[in-house]
């Protein structure tokens, strides 16, 4: 049972992550920190490896093993969202959430070993998922950043703000996730029940998730004044977050087919 | 965001008292009426609005009209289709998306998409020409690095139009196209040729333009698996009453519960794996033969020794199916060895399909891989869940979506827009 072995696999990975983060504030180290971190996901990629191959199909079955992939990726996410705008404190906010997911998987873990069902034994199962938890990702650092700007420099804050513009950018990087992931969804759903849309709770939720951050996209385009549009932002980050777990919570999920 | 100011449009006050119009109507209609029927928009009806949706995209800018289609009517109406969403994703029991008010809502929706993109479609034009006209002469070659950038002009106009294009597409296919949608389900025993099928709507029996005929049904099983449980414990009954049923998987969220949690704190072991020792609060379980034959429940002969006393035990155990009671050995008064009844893995039939115009076609059908006739695609739906592996027939949903092609160019080019929304970031 691998699984007893997490605690060691994540442990030794979220120390690299934190001692690559921290050595990042080393100037002279130039690429050192950026190993340290990468050899910190090769660790935990291993993990999933050796996971993968226990079980014999992709651990992608039940909540806690989402949120292994999900520890995963806030990091790569993170880590390439920094090689592009040099924002150290982003891999910050990226090694706490994945803490958060790992303690989570460790104290309660929710890895039934049931068998995969025949309806996810499908081609779309691991693209989907994995592209909605990149997306999870940017939006998750998209509210951080947004919420940041307005702290920062409150009702004046400007279309033309670094941390607006890195907001925008994480956005679109984000709903192009978020898109993809729907439509694989959809086509996932043609082949498994014959429809690509049900309007199904976990659907309606996805759909208004997408709408949001398209609502966002356009009021920028629009030019409304920024402090206002910018709390869409953290409002949307709500939605994903009920499409994501709290859709099983809802009165509404007995009429889920998402709900296993 | 160059000129913020200057981009602001004014509040479209007309635009706003249309939509509240429409939405009245669609209140109104909702109260008088059972509810969005869509019939109403079956073929011609959903082409002849296609052909309207076309016709408002050609409005000209300068027309007051144009309006509808830019981003502030667009704002309001994404807003409100969001805001029914969340009605239709809170409230039990909800019949919104077959609802007037979403349904016009949804329509106001594809207007207004259609006159952006036709508003857009014309500058692009415009623009391309220009371009020609002033650059032609060489320099055409020589600095188009730029039309690729993450803000260059192609990713932007690009990106526009396989966003806003495929969104338009895929609204118009499975909304308009709903129409035109029919599901049934039809079951077909073994060697059997069936074509009436139960209207997935209507619940009627009709007579499909189709034929089924179910050569072979076969199901793939994961291996059961045995395990050591507290006699006392409810899960016994819960096992009792899954041996009842047949090898039926309880449905009853209670008993399905119980068995994950004796697969969570017992351990468990896999049949297949024979002479392989399992230890479990000081006994060892020792799988000496399996028998697994079509037609029969798996079964297993173990032998149960205690660790610490020379207990020995051996004898039979098996998870029962339709036909067999289950069996379980008893360790002690407290304690006993059972066998879980196996998981589906797959189920797949060996189908010919025929058609009144007289195609036929074999193939195999299975979750997640349905076979396509035409703009019919049949799938596996279901099988006798009493029998098991050894079911007798086989159910199959069929689906008829003439505009199905119309959905795949919409997500093919939502795709493309999604790559170019990923490529051009944040970059102004
Ligand atoms: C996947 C969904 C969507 C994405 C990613 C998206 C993205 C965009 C972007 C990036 C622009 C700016 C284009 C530019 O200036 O280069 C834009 C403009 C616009 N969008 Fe969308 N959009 C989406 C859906 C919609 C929907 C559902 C509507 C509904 C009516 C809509 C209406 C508009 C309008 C009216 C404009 C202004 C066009 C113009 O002024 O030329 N969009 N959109």
């Amino acid at each position: 049972m691998i699984w007893h072995s997490f605690i060691y696999f994540a442990g030794a990975s979220l120390l690299m992550w934190i001692a690559g983060t921290a050595l990042l504030y080393v100037k002279s180290l130039k690429r050192i920190p950026e190993i340290v971190i990468i050899c910190g996901m090769l660790i935990f990629c291993s993990f999933i490896y050796l996971l993968w191959d226990e079980q014999g199909y992709p651990p992608l079955r039940t909540i806690g093993e989402t949120r292994l992939w999900y520890s995963l990726f806030i990091i790569v996410t993170g880590f390439l969202t920094y090689r592009r705008w040099k924002y150290r404190w982003l891999i910050g906010y990226s090694v706490f959430v994945s803490a958060v997911f790992i303690a989570v998987n460790v104290f309660k873990p929710e890895i039934h070993h049931v068998n995969l069902m025949p309806a996810l034994q499908s081609r779309w199962f691991i693209p989907h998922v994995t592209v909605y938890i990149i997306s999870y990702a940017l939006m998750g650092a998209a509210a951080i950043t947004a919420v940041a700007a307005l702290i920062r420099h409150k009702s004046s804050v400007t279309g033309k703000d670094h941390l607006v513009l890195l907001t925008d950018n994480l956005i679109n990087t984000g709903l192009a996730f978020l898109m993809a992931g729907i439509l694989m969804g959809a086509l996932w759903a043609k082949e498994a029940w014959g429809d690509f849309w049900t309007w199904d709770p976990k659907e309606v939720w996805a759909f208004i998730t997408a709408a949001v951050y398209i609502l966002y996209i356009h009021c920028r385009i629009a030019g409304y004044k920024t402090n206002r549009i910018l709390l869409i932002v953290p409002i949307a980050l709500l939605c994903l977050l009920i499409t994501w777990l709290g859709v099983e919570y809802l009165p509404i999920a007995q009429e889920s087919i998402h709900s296993y | 965001m160059d000129t913020e100011s200057k981009r602001k449009q004014k509040a479209p006050l007309i635009e706003l008292i249309f939509i509240s119009a429409v939405l009245t109507a669609g209140v109104a209609l909702e109260i008088f009426t059972k509810g969005f029927d869509f019939s109403l928009i079956s073929f011609p009806v959903n082409l002849i609005l296609v052909l309207i949706l076309i016709l408002l995209g050609t409005i000209k800018g300068s027309s007051p009209l144009s309006a509808f289609g830019k981003t502030p009517v667009a704002l309001i109406l994404i807003l409100l289709i969001t805001l029914l969403s969340v009605a239709m994703g809170l409230i039990p029991g909800n019949s919104i998306k077959s609802s007037w008010p979403f349904a016009l809502v949804y329509m106001m929706l594809m207007v207004s998409l259609s006159m952006a993109v036709g508003r857009r479609l014309r500058t692009l034009r415009q623009k391309v020409s220009g371009f020609f006209l002033k650059d032609t002469g060489g320099s055409l070659f020589k600095d188009t690095g730029f039309l690729l950038k993450g803000g260059g002009p192609l990713v932007k106009e690009a990106g526009f139009l396989f966003n806003h294009l495929g969104i338009l597409l895929l609204l118009i296919a499975t909304g308009l196209g709903r129409g035109d949608f029919k599901r049934y389900f039809i079951t077909v025993p073994e060697e059997k040729v069936e074509w009436r099928g139960e209207n997935a709507f209507t619940g009627e029996v009709e007579e499909l333009p189709v034929a089924i005929q179910l050569n072979d049904f076969r199901m793939e099983l994961y291996p059961s698996k045995i395990m050591i449980v507290n006699k006392t414990n409810d899960v016994i009954a819960g096992h009792g009453k899954i041996a009842e049923n047949g090898g039926e998987i309880a449905e009853n969220g209670q008993e399905e519960q119980e068995r994950q949690k004796v697969q969570n704190s017992q351990k468990s072991y896999t049949l297949s794996e024979v002479n392989n020792t399992f230890n479990m609060g000081g006994w060892s379980v020792r799988v000496d033969s399996v028998t697994d034959r079509p037609g029969y429940a798996p079964a297993a002969f173990v032998t149960v020794k205690n660790s610490y006393s020379d207990t020995t035990l051996t004898g039979w155990i098996s998870c029962g199916n339709y036909f067999q009671m289950s069996r379980q050995l008893a360790i002690n008064d407290y304690l006993m060895v059972v066998m879980t009844p196996p998981d589906p893995k797959s189920y797949q039939s060996d189908v010919e399909v025929f058609t009144k115009k007289g195609v036929s076609k074999s193939g195999t059908v299975r979750v997640n891989h349905p076979v396509t006739a035409g703009s019919w695609k049949i799938y596996q739906y279901s099988y006798d869940t009493v029998m098991g592996r050894d079911s007798g027939y086989s159910v199959f949903e069929l689906v008829y979506d003439p505009w199905v092609i119309v959905v795949y160019i919409g997500i093919v080019m939502l795709f493309l827009g999604a790559v170019t929304l990923f490529w051009k970031g944040g970059e102004r």
